[in-house]
């Protein structure tokens, strides 16, 4: 177990950015998933040590993250979701930089900082000044300080944000090859839920602070709902109505889709009776193998 | 760039991370580097050492004045050297205003750089915490005061005592290198937290650069102007430059400038350093937090 945490809550002043967390996360890409707000890089700068949980308990790699922070910050690399650089300074210059302040010796934090840098592909930019990167550049920088001192966790803080599609396929494929090829597990917060689909294995979707759902995709898809997609003919509302008194979640898309979560032990035939006591008619049914997207919408009930 | 993702595949580094003895060398001796790395700078730096050089050539010629007679017409009484000497060194507005445009070109954006591009959070994604991120920072900020002061000082000794031929002089003023080491420290610490302070305040270097310059000048300013409202000496604790010639002038045993207990003096610049260390403590975080 890399990551296990208990009952972890956190608050911003009057707001509680955490409220009674508690998951264990296996081995491989796991993906944290939640709407804005949801607790995802609170989690995170928790696990790191940068913020002091009011309660509960935790560890990384069975360190404690109240008390030994400095052992998890050694074995983790994190990758901010902000732009985060030092002026004047060039890439290798400041990749080593970090690889020193993790306790690599000068010499191979500089050797291993152009190896990286080639990794992930500023090897020809690697002497230009910081200053006049662009954006994908900064991306791929954040993630070569990361991965400098050849952490065992990578913490990835929305990593694609800001790229444009090019520097996102970019991004992702390396990530993959990390988490796939390197021994190297990946904690990836993102609300693109491409990225995590892409990606991980298994995921942890936060709602408001809270746990809404963990464990593998696969999983999760079959446990948590049913989704049907349908099309109908006649007034859509009072059978909309009927369906959410039986617990499901109805949405309706532009073309005049309806998607119909159905809740855990729900019977699909239930949505047949409530056509006939609404007085629609059921024009399509399929049930629909569910996306991320769907369990997200599922769980969070946002879309 | 796309091609270059594959050029070399990621391998691991088989070596082992150490536990540093002294985990913020490594921020102190980039800050050193990348001060010198502006050019504007090292014009300043190398004209803060002019006081020095004056004074160097003063400690020659007292030695030698048969010989520069004719050029001092009588103003050899300046050249007595003595702890009035070095005090009047190291309390002379020039030298501290010199110290004053080095920090301000290659310390003021310290900790307003980390702030303005959020790379805090990659300082305390190590096994660093605060104390050494600001360790790492203060010590920039001392090897600039303690080169321009402790080191000319010593060296303004030694040269004294090269220039005499004989050790008199040390017999004479055992304690002035002490001093000299002591006033250097006053100013370090002092100097430190008043750069780390202002440059913690803002993002923008520029205007922590103008804020290191405005405070320390207002100040001075300020004293001038209550004094004459006033009429009382103890206007002189408002002044930055003027509570550290006081600390100079207790310290070299010499007559202290303004009418006003040293200890008053000492007290103001200890209350400025404790405000900027809880400052300094609430603002350096991995996070910014919002509350």
């Amino acid at each position: 177990m890399s990551i296990e945490v208990k009952d972890l809550s956190f608050r911003y002043g009057r707001i509680t950015a955490l409220d009674g967390v508690s998951m264990k996360l296996e081995e491989g890409a796991v993906g944290l998933l939640g709407p804005n707000g949801a607790g995802k890089s609170t989690l995170l700068r928790i696990l790191l040590g940068f913020l002091v949980p009011e309660r509960g308990e935790g560890k990384v790699l069975g360190y404690d993250i109240r008390r030994e922070q400095a052992l998890i910050r050694r074995a983790v690399g994190y990758m901010p979701e902000s732009d985060c650089f030092i002026a004047g300074m060039d890439a290798v210059t400041f990749t080593s930089y970090f690889g020193e302040l993790s306790g690599m010796p000068r010499q191979e934090a500089m050797k291993r900082a152009h190896e990286v840098l080639y990794y992930v592909g500023l090897g020809e930019a690697r002497y230009r000044l910081l200053d006049t990167y662009s954006a994908g550049m900064k991306q791929r920088l954040k993630l070569a300080q990361a991965l400098v001192h050849d952490p065992k966790i990578l913490f990835l803080d929305e990593p694609t944000s800001n790229l444009d599609p090019t520097g996102r396929v970019e991004i992702l494929e390396l990530i993959r090859d990390i988490s796939s090829n390197k021994s190297i597990q990946v904690l990836l917060s993102s609300h693109i839920l491409d990225d995590i689909e892409a990606l991980c294995e298994s995921v942890v979707i936060l709602k408001q602070g809270r746990l809404a759902a963990e464990g593998r995709m696969a999983d999760l898809r079959a446990i948590h709902y049913s989704l049907y997609e349908v099309r109908i003919k006649g007034d859509g509302g009072p059978f909309r109505e009927d369906l959410e008194g039986l617990g499901a979640r109805v949405d309706e898309t532009a073309d005049g889709l309806v998607k119909i979560y159905m809740p855990e032990g729900g019977d699909r035939m239930d949505i047949f009776r409530a056509a006939v006591r609404a007085g629609v008619q059921l024009r399509s049914f399929v049930k629909s193998r569910t996306s991320l997207e769907d369990l997200f919408a599922g769980v969070v009930g946002v879309d | 760039m796309g091609a270059t993702v594959r050029e070399k595949g990621y391998t691991h580094w088989d070596g082992t991370l150490v536990e540093r003895r002294f985990p913020w060398w490594p921020i102190t001796r980039t800050g050193i580097l990348l001060a010198f790395r502006k050019k504007r700078f090292k014009l300043v730096f190398a004209a803060a050492f002019v006081p020095a050089f004056i004074f160097l050539v003063g400690i020659y010629i007292s030695e030698r004045l048969e010989d520069f007679e004719r050029f001092l017409q009588g103003s050899d009484r300046f050249l007595n050297i003595g702890p009035k000497y070095f005090s009047t060194y190291f309390t002379n507005d020039s030298l501290l205003f010199l110290i004053v445009l080095v920090l301000a070109y290659g310390a003021g954006g310290l900790i307003a750089d980390d702030l303005k591009h959020s790379s805090l959070q990659l300082y305390f994604a190590r096994p660093l915490v605060k104390r050494d991120y600001l360790i790492g920072k203060m010590s920039v900020i001392a090897f600039f005061v303690l080169i321009l002061t402790a080191l000319p000082g010593l060296v303004l000794v030694a040269f004294k005592l090269v220039f005499a031929g004989s050790f008199k002089f040390f017999l004479q003023y055992p304690w002035l290198p002490l001093a000299i080491v002591g006033y250097a420290a006053l100013l370090t610490v002092f100097f430190a937290f008043y750069v780390l302070l202002l440059s913690s305040v803002s993002k923008n270097a520029r205007y922590v650069m103008v804020m290191i310059f405005g405070v320390y000048i207002f100040s001075n300013v300020l004293f001038g102007i209550l004094r004459g409202i006033f009429k009382t000496p103890y206007m002189a604790l408002f002044s930055v430059p003027a509570n550290l010639q006081q600390a100079g002038a207790f310290l070299f045993g010499q007559k202290l400038p303004h009418a006003v207990p040293a200890v008053w003096s000492f007290a103001v610049l200890a209350g400025l350093c404790l405000l900027a260390a809880a400052v300094l403590d609430r603002k350096i975080r991995g996070v910014e937090v919002i509350r």
